[in-house]
This record gives structure tokens, C-alpha cells and sequence, in this order.
């Protein structure tokens, strides 16, 4: 793409502002099944969203078609756009930002396998699953992907910001069977050197947790003392976590609208939102807006202190941005989302934490999250399982349960965050965390 | 999209390898979506997705490569990526004759079975955000309670174009038309939200018999039910599901694990099961992608192969699964036309198109006779299910408590979970009240239109979990 052509012709245009936003993303996937490579995908695409302030309305433009000829014609449907366009709000393209913080390092060491390598580590990982235990029946997914991403933002203020981020990652997938029950688990792991991966750990983890699914039944219906463990916690928070977005809150509906300053939270619970943290497989020096990012106290021991903003969603609330103004794909419109976000860790490991219950129910797994919560009133009825505790042991495995209430109400009643974070390759995570009451339906 | 030589050219480069088989797969797709909060056009976006995806098959192996790049240097990389990793000729060749490799491809000519008729690509704008103010208006008119509405306009015009090493060449076009229309209705204790989302196959045309008003008319009625709701109470009891966007329970129950996705590779609860009895016999179901218009049809599947009414179930017996190229390959049976996907980038797999029970002989009084308390499920929201253990979940967007076979008030907060084979003998009515309603699958291909449907069914016995301290 001749991104002067294109900058120079929406001046021309009558443009007051212009920004080009490129996003490449390359991937290389290997599946390994019954004893052979099943499949395997490689993928090199590069899409570009264009943005523009005409007649002072935001307007944008995507496509992965790679054509300078089309200026004219994209040109004239965003100036078409403008006029349909009636919102008030406004609409800011940045210039560079002089002042911006030095850009923090990844301190990741990625070191490639080739495809033998790769093909020797999932035959050696498939193998080692099977023999694991006789009701290990089946390797129900087994995959590594290497996949590297980076964006480009050009616009006609002068900025120039550019990143790369690259991840490595191994997923596995077992099912068991006993007496005609089937139960499947799956691990994934991020590997920066396969020198120092530690499969048989991998998938001693993986198979112990599928075995111990077996024999699992539901519970009564009743209020118990409940933990949600690492997986579980970092699934329903990142469900929820839109709570804490400007855009929602802005238009009345995030349940925490109106309650900066408040005590939304349990006094345990703190919440930071750090898109540099290096602990994390994608470091953001700046968010999708080209604002440079920073880390936030969103959650001081229960007290919401920080909306999270992009430019539209803080001129809306007479603000200024936080630098979260973030895409979910290079073609969707800047919203407002956490990066590398997290409830912090406490001190107590998971088994002491079982120990302080005493009685209840370890949630391991979360299902139905895109359809069981109300993103407005907080309210969630969801499928779970995970096992009992009984005298702070771990006992039978528990499922067909659906554990339900309002999230606000829930975190308030957070007891403990336990000390098990773990980034994995999200951008959202959690450690454990234990909660003095939830309604769980069963039997 | 490539020249019929073009394409010879690069599927002989393909076949020139171990590969059995080999397909391109061509797309440009123009989507918009036009979005409104409470009257004001807050963003219209316009994306073209546009790119070319190679697929080769040894056996049962598969290599698939994508790239947005329509230059002939990137296209080759990609197929020599493609061809290293299935296998090079060595020096001994391929063993193949020059004729085995050579691929004369042959254009596929059809009839439309879903035409459209007004393009929102030459709709001038100002018609399109006047539908989405006719929701609105609509549904701020309902009740002075409804305090917001978010409406939504979706407009897609899909190009595909696929060859293949045994010689088809074929084409189609996809349009597609959805409005979303969400009203947040708000009192002295709660601020909850309703909505509707009816689409289609067809163009702006759609809009002619769906009226925006009654969108917008709909997605307040839920809102303002909603608003009135109580918690809904636990524990296992009978549930009558109704039609329309109900069927969600047999796609996400049934469906996915009739996918030759999950039955290939023996990852499904219904694997080995042709034959037998999965259902009660009232139940009888299909997934019939050849609906004229319908939002899940389209004239081929990704695949190339025509689309087909399948058969799944008839009279509880599992008649057919939903199969894929590569799929048929492993289970030793034809592709049904099934092979589907979100766009280029994505390999196709087998999944659903529209989806739905036939009706049933049950009026919808009989449904509710005999029920002590129960619940009535007369909206659903979405839902998962994991196919090898045939756990699913779901919830209910609006729902009644049944009380001695009456319906008492509206619950709100209820999940319904189960497991898919236990359900499916557990239906034991089935109204003749068939609709379909409009949804977005998920699943390893992507994100796909598809339809769910079916008459009110009654489930004898269902797990449901709700907010409500009892």
C-alpha cells in the first residue's frame, strides 16, 4: 500500500484527519492425531483499517484487498459515511505523543523449533498420553502454533508507531472413559524453548486432571462455601471485565456506572491493568489509537478507582484516554478493553485455601459464558464442574451443576485471592479465589 | 478471482506432489454495519475481506494455506509451503504421469435457489439508517419504561469461488440481511434488557414482510417482561421449550455432535450410532440447507458440492450425520454438502446450515397439561455444548413459571444444562408450532449464519439453575 497516496489524496479530499492502521498476522499450525500429522495450516494476512474525521464525524473503511486504484471509490463512501453519521460524538485522531514513556522490552526468549521438531514433540506428547493410564482412551486434541502479529499505525498528524508481538503454544486435549462415561481435559502451555519443556509434567497435569473427572455427579441444590479455581476465576472475570469500560459506563450500562469511589469489590480483591507487563506473551506499548499505555489500579482493595477509557469513551465522560482503546480484530471499530489485566495474587497456595473452606465446591471449569450473563445487571446462571471438598481434602468430582448470582453481589463476598496467577498467553487472568457463599443448582 | 487457466495452472503446481487431492478456495466479501443508540447514527463500517485459501489432501491428511495476497509469487510460495509439507516429489518424481496431474476444470452452472433483489451496496444510506430509526421509534413507543434502544443494520455480499483437482469449477453469491434491535427498559428497582434479531438470506427486500417496527416492538415486549421478572427458582423440573430461536437446545444438544467433525474421530456421544434409537419417537429432525432465502442457506457449501435437506433423526432413529470432504474421507461416506466456513480463513468443516424438529401432533394446551411447577422457556438465549460428553448449557432470554399446568409469572436468570443423549429420549411432546429463528454458530471453521428451529417441545425432566435463593 502507498501510504502517502492515500494520506495525500483524503487531505485533498477534504479530510481534517487521516489514519491508516495495518495489521499482519502470520500463523503456522501443526495437529497431530493417531499416530501422524492430521493436519497442518500456514497463513500470512495483512489487513488494513483506515480512519478518518470528516466534517468532524469518525468514519472508517477496512479491507484486506491490498489496491491503491480504490482511493477514489473508499474515499467517497467514507465522506457518504459522514453524512449519515449524527452522533455527537467526537471524534479525535491523535498526533505523536511527545512525552510518551520509553516502550517497555518483552524479556521473552523465543527459540523456533523446525517442523521435524515439532512433529518429534507431538508424536513424543501423543504417546505419552495413551500410556499414561488404561482409561486414558483417546489424545482428543493435540496441536502447537507458532503465530506472529504486528501493527502499523500511520496517520497524517505524524504518527508513526509500529510493534511485533510472536507466541508459541502447545495444546493438548485427553478423554478418559469408565463404564460408558466419557470425561476430556485440556492444557495449554506457552513454550519459549522446547530445551526446557518439561513434558512428562505436561502431561502428568493433563491426565490426572482428566482421570479425576471420572466417577463425577452433581450436587444437591444449596448455598456453598465455593472457590473458583485459577482457569475458572480468569474466565468469568474476563466475561465481566467489560464492566470496568468507559464506553458502558458511559451510556448507563455497566453495572458499575456511577460508582468510581465505591466499594464494588471485597477488600481483598485488587484489579490492575497493565498492557506492559513483560509477565504477559503480548506486551502493548500503545493501544490501537497509537495512546501510550500505562499501568493502571483499576481495583484498590474492593474501591473502584479507574475507568478504563479510549478517545471516544473519555470525550463522552469529559476525560482523557487511558490508552485502551483497543480492537478485537484489525476490521472491528476501537472499543474499550483491559490489556493484560488482573485480580493480584495473595500469598496462600490452593491447597490452603481448601484448607480455610473446610467444605464446598473447588469450580475448575466455567461453560455458557457468551450466553449465560446479563452484561448489564451483573446477574450469571452457569453450567460448571469442578470436585467437593470435605474436611479442606479433595474429594468426589462434581458436574452438571450451574453455580448463579450477580457478579457484584459475588465479589463482595470474595474471601481470599489465592497465589496460582498465571498469564498462560491471555491478556486477562486470575489467581484462585475463594468465596464465602454461591447459590449452586443440581440435583 | 482467478482466470480458469490461472487456476489449472496452480492446481496442477498442487497435484504435482503426494497429494490425492487438491482445492482452491476463492472469496471477497463486502460486509456493513450500520449501528444506532437511541436515534443517532453512531458508526457506519464497511469491510472487504478478500482472499484465497489452498487446501490439499493425502489420504486422510490435510495441509491448508491462506493468504489475503492475490499476486501470483505469494500464491506459488503458498503452494510450495503446501506441497513440502505433504510431501515433495523426489527425484524419482511423484510416480504420477503428466496426465494424472494435469486438471481440466469445467464450470458448474445452477439455478439461484436464493435471489436478491435490492443490493445495499447501491442503497443510499440515509434509506438504511431510516429502518433502524423505525425500530427505534417503535420500541421507545411501547412504554415510557423502554430508556434506550441499540439497533443494529448487518448487510453482507459474499463472493466464493471453488476448484478443484477432480475438475469442478463453481461459483456463488451470498446475501445476506439481519437487524438487531436491543431496548433496556429501566424502574425504580431494575434496568434490564430485551431483544430481537431476525435476519435472512435475501437483500434490503427482507424488510418488506419483517417490518423494522415490529423489531423494535419485540425487543421492548422482552425488556419490559423481563423487567417484571422474578428470580428463577432451581433444581431438576419439566420445561417446555418453544419454537423459533428454542431449537438452540437440539443444535447445541444434537446437532454439533452429529457433525462428522466430532463422529470422525469418535469424539461424539452419537458415533456408531446410525440406525439406532437416539430420540424419543415423537422427535423427528433435519438440517436443510436448500431453504429458499433462509438466513443458514446458501446454493453450495464451501466445499463446492450442491447444499441437501438432510435427514438427521426421523421417529427417534439417527438417520444421517452432517458430513464434510475430509470427514467422508475418514468415515468412509459421501460428503451431505456440509462443508462450511467464516471465510478464507478458515479450513471448512462439516456443520449445521438450518437446523430443526418437525413438528409434532401436540397443541400447544396439551403441552402444558399435567405439569405441577415447571418452566416455560419461551425465549432462548445461546448456548455450548462440549460433543464429546455431550454436556450443553444454555439460557433462557424469557421465561415463565409453570404452575398446575398454568403460567404463573415471568423468571428471569435461568440456565438450562444436560446431557444431549439424555434429553433427546426425554422429550415427550411436540407442538406443530414450527418457526425458525436466526443465529451466529461457533465452532473450529468459524462463526457462520445458521437457523435454528422447531415446534414448543416439552422435556420431561431438565436441570435448571437459577438466581433465586430456594
Amino acid at each position: 500500500m502507498n501510504k502517502e497516496l492515500w494520506l495525500k489524496a483524503a487531505a485533498e479530499k477534504g479530510f481534517e484527519s487521516f489514519e491508516i492502521y495495518q495489521a499482519f498476522h502470520a500463523e503456522k499450525t501443526y495437529s497431530w492425531f493417531d499416530g501422524q500429522l492430521d493436519s497442518f495450516v500456514t497463513s500470512s494476512v495483512t489487513g488494513t483499517a483506515l480512519r478518518g474525521i470528516y466534517n468532524k464525524k469518525m468514519v472508517g473503511f477496512s479491507t484486506e484487498k491490498d489496491d491503491d486504484s480504490a482511493v477514489v471509490k473508499v474515499l467517497d463512501a467514507m465522506e457518504q459515511q459522514a453524512g449519515a453519521i449524527t452522533s455527537d460524538d467526537e471524534a479525535v485522531i491523535f498526533p505523536p505523543f511527545e512525552d510518551a514513556p520509553e516502550p517497555a522490552a518483552s524479556s521473552r526468549k523465543w527459540v523456533r523449533p523446525d517442523a521435524a521438531q515439532v512433529k518429534e514433540l507431538l508424536s513424543q506428547i501423543e504417546k505419552k498420553i495413551l500410556a499414561y493410564d488404561p482409561a486414558i482412551r483417546q489424545v482428543s486434541f493435540l496441536q502447537w502454533t507458532e503465530q506472529t502479529d504486528s501493527r502499523q499505525i500511520t496517520n497524517s498528524l505524524g504518527m508513526r508507531a509500529e510493534d511485533t508481538g510472536y507466541a508459541q503454544v502447545l495444546v493438548a486435549g485427553a478423554a478418559a472413559v469408565r463404564e460408558g462415561e466419557v470425561k476430556d481435559s485440556y492444557l495449554e502451555e506457552v513454550i519459549e524453548d522446547l530445551a526446557g519443556f518439561d513434558a512428562d509434567g505436561f502431561v502428568k497435569k493433563l491426565c490426572e486432571d482428566t482421570l479425576a473427572k471420572l466417577g463425577a455427579e452433581s450436587v444437591p441444590s444449596g448455598q456453598y462455601r465455593v472457590i473458583f479455581k485459577n482457569e475458572a476465576m480468569t474466565s468469568l472475570f474476563a466475561a465481566f471485565s467489560d464492566i470496568f469500560s468507559g464506553e458502558r459506563i458511559g451510556k448507563g450500562i455497566s453495572p458499575l456506572a456511577g460508582k468510581v469511589g465505591e466499594a464494588v469489590f471485597s477488600e481483598v480483591i485488587n484489579v490492575v491493568d497493565d498492557p506492559r507487563c513483560d509477565k504477559t506473551v503480548r506486551l502493548m506499548n500503545y493501544d490501537d489509537e497509537g495512546h501510550p499505555t500505562a499501568k493502571k489500579t483499576v481495583v484498590d482493595r474492593g474501591v473502584f478507582t479507574t475507568v478504563l477509557h479510549s478517545s471516544r469513551s473519555a470525550a463522552r465522560m469529559n476525560t482523557k484516554s487511558t490508552g485502551n482503546g483497543f480492537k478485537s480484530s484489525y476490521a472491528s471499530a476501537v472499543d474499550v478493553r483491559p490489556m493484560n489485566c488482573c485480580i493480584l495474587p495473595g500469598a496462600k497456595t490452593l491447597e490452603e485455601m481448601c484448607g480455610e473452606m473446610g467444605d464446598g465446591i473447588v469450580i475448575t471449569a466455567l461453560a455458557g459464558l457468551h450466553a449465560g450473563l446479563d452484561h448489564v445487571t451483573g446477574d450469571f446462571s452457569l453450567q460448571c464442574s469442578g470436585y467437593l471438598v470435605k474436611d479442606g481434602r479433595r474429594d468426589r468430582s462434581v458436574t452438571l451443576i450451574t453455580v448463579a448470582g450477580n457478579y457484584l453481589d459475588m465479589m463482595k463476598r470474595a474471601v481470599c485471592a489465592g497465589n496460582d496467577l498465571d498469564w498462560k498467553y491471555y491478556t486477562i487472568a486470575c489467581p484462585s479465589v475463594a468465596f464465602a457463599g454461591c447459590a449452586i443448582s443440581g440435583e | 478471482m482467478l482466470e480458469l487457466k490461472k487456476l489449472e495452472e496452480y492446481l496442477c503446481a498442487c497435484m504435482n506432489s503426494d497429494a490425492d487431492f487438491a482445492e482452491i478456495y476463492e472469496e471477497e466479501e463486502t460486509k456493513e454495519i450500520i449501528s444506532m443508540l437511541s436515534g443517532k447514527v453512531e458508526s457506519v463500517n464497511d469491510t472487504v475481506t478478500a482472499g484465497i485459501g489452498i487446501r490439499l489432501y493425502k489420504g486422510v491428511q490435510s495441509v491448508y494455506a491462506y493468504s489475503n495476497s492475490a499476486q501470483e509469487s505469494e500464491i506459488l510460495g503458498l503452494i510450495g509451503d503446501l506441497t513440502g509439507a505433504i510431501g515433495k516429489p523426489d527425484e524419482a518424481g511423484t510416480g504420477k504421469t503428466p496426465e494424472e496431474t494435469k486438471i481440466t476444470l469445467t464450470r458448474v452452472e445452477y439455478e439461484n435457489r436464493h435471489p436478491a433483489r435490492i443490493d445495499f451496496r447501491t442503497t443510499p444510506l440515509e434509506e438504511k439508517t431510516a429502518l433502524l430509526t423505525r425500530a427505534t421509534d417503535a420500541a421507545m413507543a411501547v412504554d415510557p419504561r423502554i430508556v434506550k434502544v441499540q439497533a443494529t443494520l448487518l448487510n453482507v455480499h459474499q463472493d466464493v469461488q471453488i476448484a478443484n483437482s477432480e475438475g469442478r469449477l463453481i461459483s456463488d453469491t451470498r446475501v445476506r440481511t439481519r437487524m438487531m434491535a436491543e431496548a433496556f427498559a429501566k424502574d425504580e428497582n431494575s434496568f434490564v434488557s430485551g431483544g430481537d434479531r431476525p435476519g435472512a438470506g435475501m437483500g434490503l427486500e427482507f424488510f418488506e414482510e419483517t417490518l423494522p417496527e415490529k423489531i423494535g416492538e419485540e425487543a421492548a415486549r422482552v425488556a419490559l417482561v423481563n423487567l417484571s421478572a422474578k428470580d428463577c427458582p432451581s433444581g431438576k423440573m419439566p420445561v417446555i421449550i418453544d419454537n423459533a430461536f428454542g431449537g438452540v437446545i437440539f443444535h447445541e444438544a444434537c446437532g454439533h455432535a452429529l457433525e462428522a467433525t466430532a463422529v470422525a474421530k469418535n469424539r461424539s456421544v452419537f458415533a456408531g450410532k446410525l440406525g439406532q434409537q437416539i430420540a424419543n419417537t415423537c422427535v423427528s429432525a433435519v438440517d436443510d440447507g436448500t431453504i429458499p432465502n433462509a438466513w443458514g442457506s446458501e446454493n453450495i457449501d464451501d466445499e463446492g458440492n450442491f447444499q441437501q435437506r438432510r435427514v438427521l433423526i426421523e421417529n427417534g432413529i439417527l438417520k444421517s450425520y452432517m458430513i464434510d470432504r475430509l470427514g467422508g474421507r475418514r468415515m468412509g461416506m459421501e460428503p451431505t454438502g456440509s462443508g462450511r466456513r467464516e471465510s478464507y480463513q478458515y479450513e471448512p468443516t462439516s456443520r449445521m446450515s438450518n437446523t430443526f424438529i418437525l413438528p409434532g401432533n401436540s397443541s400447544f394446551e396439551e403441552m402444558f397439561e399435567g405439569i405441577e411447577k415447571g418452566l416455560y422457556a419461551k425465549k432462548m438465549g445461546g448456548g455450548s455444548v462440549n460433543p464429546q460428553t455431550g454436556e450443553f448449557n444454555f439460557a433462557v432470554g424469557e421465561g415463565y413459571l409453570i404452575e398446575n399446568g398454568k403460567i404463573t409469572h415471568p423468571v428471569r436468570g435461568a440456565a438450562l444444562i444436560g446431557n444431549g443423549k439424555d434429553i433427546l429420549m426425554n422429550i415427550d411432546r411436540v407442538c406443530s408450532n414450527l418457526e425458525r429463528g436466526q443465529g451466529m454458530c461457533g465452532s473450529s471453521s468459524g462463526s457462520i449464519p445458521t437457523d435454528v428451529g422447531q415446534p414448543a417441545i416439552r422435556v420431561t425432566s431438565i436441570t435448571v439453575g437459577g438466581t433465586a435463593n430456594e
